[in-house]
């Protein structure tokens, strides 16, 4: 087995306050809670929508060495991450263009695995592919 | 490169935390894995592929693996196959 050392942290971006934190906690305890995944919903305020400050903040607690893959789920969420991302963005945070849940579950377990950031994003984007039934 | 495989029979379904664990368990192998059950096989490593199989108890599960740490992976994952799909574990 390989050495467990940092792990990719993943910062889940969502409208909503709710379904970030929920889909965090479903894919931290499929992947058996050794993960940093970092929920960033709604705005400061409580309400829908997505909040530069929240991710801002999300991104520093889910980094602990490996980098940070970053999922939105919808339109706007996608606009605020790039745009933030602008300044950060570079090999130790990267956007995945994956569906919301499904990404995150699949990055959080590769994750735990021990996998690099660019096999972390991969697993994320690969969700495109898998069939539920 | 050694292959190996080994075969269960699921007492519990494999639900969507014991699949978590396999796949963590499976990527931390160099060896490729692969589980299969019925005419559904899946790269070990990948949860969504695990949880696509929708093994349910009773059903036989077949996990194999080809690679220099191979056997050492087929046991882990049996190892977790049964712990986790135990009624009442």
């Amino acid at each position: 087995m390989s050495q467990v050392g940092p792990q990719v942290g993943i910062v889940l971006v969502s409208h909503s306050a709710r379904l970030a934190e929920g889909a965090a906690d479903l894919a931290g305890q499929v992947g058996g809670g050794t993960v940093r995944v970092i929920p960033a919903g709604g705005t400061e305020d409580g309400g829908l929508g997505t909040s530069a400050e929240k991710v801002e903040r999300a991104l520093a607690a889910a980094e602990s060495g490996a980098g940070v893959l970053v999922l939105p789920d919808l339109g706007s969420a996608v606009l605020t991450v790039l745009a933030m991302l602008e300044g950060l963005r570079g090999p130790h945070v990267v956007l995945a263009d994956a569906p919301f849940v499904e990404g995150a579950v699949a990055a959080t377990v590769t994750a735990a695995a021990g996998a690099d950031l660019r096999a972390v994003a991969k697993a994320a984007e690969e969700a495109w592919h898998a069939r539920k039934l | 490169m050694p292959a190996s495989s080994e075969s269960i029979t699921l007492e519990g379904d494999l639900h969507a935390r014991p699949a978590g664990a396999l796949a963590v368990a499976a990527g931390r192998f160099a060896a490729t894995v692969s589980v299969t059950t019925g005419v559904k096989t899946t790269d070990a490593k990948s949860v969504l592929g695990v949880m696509g199989l929708g093994a349910t108890s009773g059903q036989q599960v077949t996990v194999s693996a080809d690679g220099p740490d191979a056997a050492e992976a087929v046991a882990t994952l049996v190892t977790i196959l049964k712990e986790a799909t135990h009624v009442g574990g």
